[in-house]
């Protein structure tokens, strides 16, 4: 085992990916030098040709992507933040989703679109966006969101290796979490959910850097509640077995989402659980999500962003106590 | 750039077909076998034959919304029977039915149609790159018209394409209207290859009218491209004498076209000049182009044959596979 950070997980994950296939190459603004290290070095290993450093020209780098996997090529594109992808919105969402399907199957397109998300980092409403469900709202895009350097590692490499549009969003707040992960090379396939603690009295489900503030939350309320963490680590696919299995146990649940809670994820993963699983339920569904507003920047954040107590007396509500 | 006799030919038959399949188009429209839309040829179509006759089967070709791209499909060599199939829902089309307007001939280097229109100058960037790195020689041909090169895509994909010499040829067929808005009310400047001064970006405006000098343009842009030196903006200043799309009214700037002006433009119909051309060159007779266009007219009849005796795309049970690669 060795220890490593987050964001140098996901270097690690490049550097073997890049040195496997050949027909993987990066393209972004900024991506040889990278401002948090992700993509740092691999072009003093792999060369310009294979790092390729652009102007700030999203739909150039996001349908420059798809045009080259069309002819067979694996492109990442490096979007630096999640939110630029709206620069390239028909591209990314419209093109790069669809494409395989509009066209009769009869091509893939093998991309990773590497994004970071998320805020509490107090960076505005321009650069702290969980974009993930308006991606979910196109169908063809898979969506990878990992909490730990071990998850990132894992699975960006089965994201590379992804015959599909992969979006691999790490979380800004986690980049400077260290973990010990194998030394060896290691996949994590997608659909995979995580218990990361166990628990019999509610059901907690939060993704990326909101399943640390519940597993905090968890640890907080152990003399009075038993609460079971969900991690999904891919929204699409989406383990909602895993999930099912945990609500079939608890009747209660809470779920724990960073982005806009109107028409967000929490709302659709409440509907599948209720359409699901309702009468294993014993209270209505909590969900704690940002609130809907822009994302405020500076101190203000926090008015908009999900905050600790907030989970703490949702878990509280939903388990009556 | 020297073209043979048979070279002549070649792209006088392909024209003679492409307004077969134009016209054919809007008759099954009318007759209520294709799906969706038909956005007719309005005699621009030498522009599209002109630039893709001569390119290589491993070519990347993008082609334009015109006349849905019969022309461009036609010129570069595939089977317009199947995009046809296409339009009319059936599971013979080249995307199995599922597309209905989007052509897809990876074999012939064409890897689908937007209609979001501008998507082609963003995805040229990677076709382009892919093209360098395979080696190949490959060149990349993207068309549009004088609307949708007011994308900003255009901005980012030209700005890109010169910095990194990419093998690229943009055909823009500037018909001087798009959709209902003329150019102009929405270019300041006499000619769109202006565009392409603003990156160093070579560029050449030609009668696109003359399939022949297209043809030229196109063939040297293509040699610079192949020769690693670049892309090249070709401006081909065509005509639309027919509306946007099919069955429409022929609105202009907030009203409708003026007549005389669409009876003015019908006096550059390309295939009456090209065949004026091709007499006086002693290359066909009148008795050869009869025959070809006989030829052709028993090619769509065949077309048309095929499409509606192929069944109707209704197997939903494909959607899953479409959906994700494994």
């Amino acid at each position: 085992m060795k220890e490593i950070q987050y964001n140098k997980a996901i270097n690690e994950a490049l550097m073997e990916e890049f040195a496997r296939d050949e027909k993987v190459f990066l393209i972004g603004e900024g991506c040889q030098v990278s401002s948090v290290e992700t993509t740092r070095g691999l072009v003093d290993k792999f060369g310009k040709e294979r790092v390729i450093d652009t102007p700030i020209a999203e739909m150039a780098i996001v349908g420059g992507a798809i045009g080259a996997a069309t002819m067979g090529y694996r492109p990442i594109a490096d979007l630096m933040y999640s939110d630029f992808l709206y620069a390239a919105a028909d591209e990314f969402l419209i093109k790069s989703a669809q494409w395989r399907f509009i066209h009769g199957g009869r091509q893939s397109l093998p991309i990773v679109f590497l994004a970071a998300m998320g805020g509490y980092r107090k960076l505005g409403p321009d650069h702290s966006h969980c974009p993930y469900s308006v991606v979910l709202h196109h169908p063809g895009l898979k969506v990878v969101v990992p909490s730990t350097p071990y998850d990132a590692k894992g699975l960006l490499k089965t994201s590379i290796r992804d015959n599909n549009p992969v979006c691999f969003f790490f979380h800004k707040a986690l980049i400077g979490y260290k973990e010990s992960i194998p030394e060896e090379e290691y996949t994590i396939p997608f659909g995979q959910a995580v218990v990361r603690r166990e628990g019999t009295d509610v059901t907690v489900v939060a993704a990326s850097y909101m399943n640390h503030l519940a597993l905090a939350a968890a640890e907080k309320l152990k003399d009075q509640i038993s609460v079971e963490v969900i991690d999904p680590r891919t929204l699409e696919p989406f383990d909602l077995d895993t999930v099912l299995k945990s609500v079939s146990k608890t009747g209660r649940v809470v779920i724990v989402d960073e982005d806009t809670k109107r028409c967000g994820f929490a709302a659709e993963l409440m509907a599948q659980i209720m359409e699901h699983a309702f009468d294993d339920l014993n209270a209505p569904i909590k969900r704690v999500c940002a609130a809907n507003y822009p994302i405020a920047s500076g101190p203000l954040e926090k008015y908009v962003l999900p905050q600790p107590e907030q989970i703490l007396s949702a878990i509280r509500e939903t388990a009556g106590c | 750039m020297k073209f043979t006799k048979s070279d002549l030919i070649k792209l006088y038959t392909n024209l003679v077909r492409a307004r077969a399949f134009d016209t054919l188009a809007k008759k099954m429209l009318t007759e209520g076998k294709f799906i969706s839309f038909y956005h007719e040829g309005g005699w621009g179509d030498a522009a599209g034959v002109g630039s893709t006759t001569f390119l290589r089967k491993d070519d990347v070709l993008s082609p334009h919304h015109r006349a849905h791209g019969f022309p461009h499909l036609i010129g570069k060599g595939c089977d317009p029977k199947v995009y046809l199939a296409e339009h009319c829902g059936r599971s013979t089309g080249c995307c199995t039915g599922i597309g209905t307007i989007h052509a897809a001939f990876e074999d012939f280097g064409i890897y689908g149609q937007t209609g979001i229109l501008g998507s082609q100058f963003s995805f040229s960037v990677g076709w382009g790159l892919a093209a360098k790195k395979n080696g190949k020689g490959q060149v990349v041909v993207i068309h549009f018209g004088d609307g949708t090169v007011n994308r900003g895509n255009w901005h980012e994909a030209a700005n890109v394409a010169t910095l990194w010499k990419l093998p690229i040829v943009y055909v823009c067929e500037n018909n001087g209207i798009a959709q209902y808005v003329s150019i102009k009310n929405s270019y300041p400047l006499e000619d769109l290859a202006n565009l392409a001064s603003a990156y160093g970006m070579p560029s050449v405006v030609v009668d696109g009218q003359d399939i022949v000098a297209v043809a030229e343009a196109v063939g040297e842009a293509v040699t610079r491209a192949r020769a690693g030196e670049g892309p090249t903006f070709v401006e081909c200043k065509t005509i639309r004498i027919s509306t946007h799309g099919y069955g429409s009214p022929d609105y202009c700037d907030g009203g409708l076209r003026n007549h005389n002006d669409v009876e003015e433009l019908k006096k550059r119909e390309p295939i009456a000049l090209f065949e004026k051309k091709l007499l006086k060159q002693k290359v066909l007779t009148r008795e050869d182009m009869d025959k070809i266009k006989k030829e052709a007219e028993a090619e769509t009849k065949e077309a048309d044959k095929f499409c509606m005796n192929s069944p109707f795309a209704d197997d939903p049970s494909i959607f899953d596979q479409y959906l994700y690669a494994k």
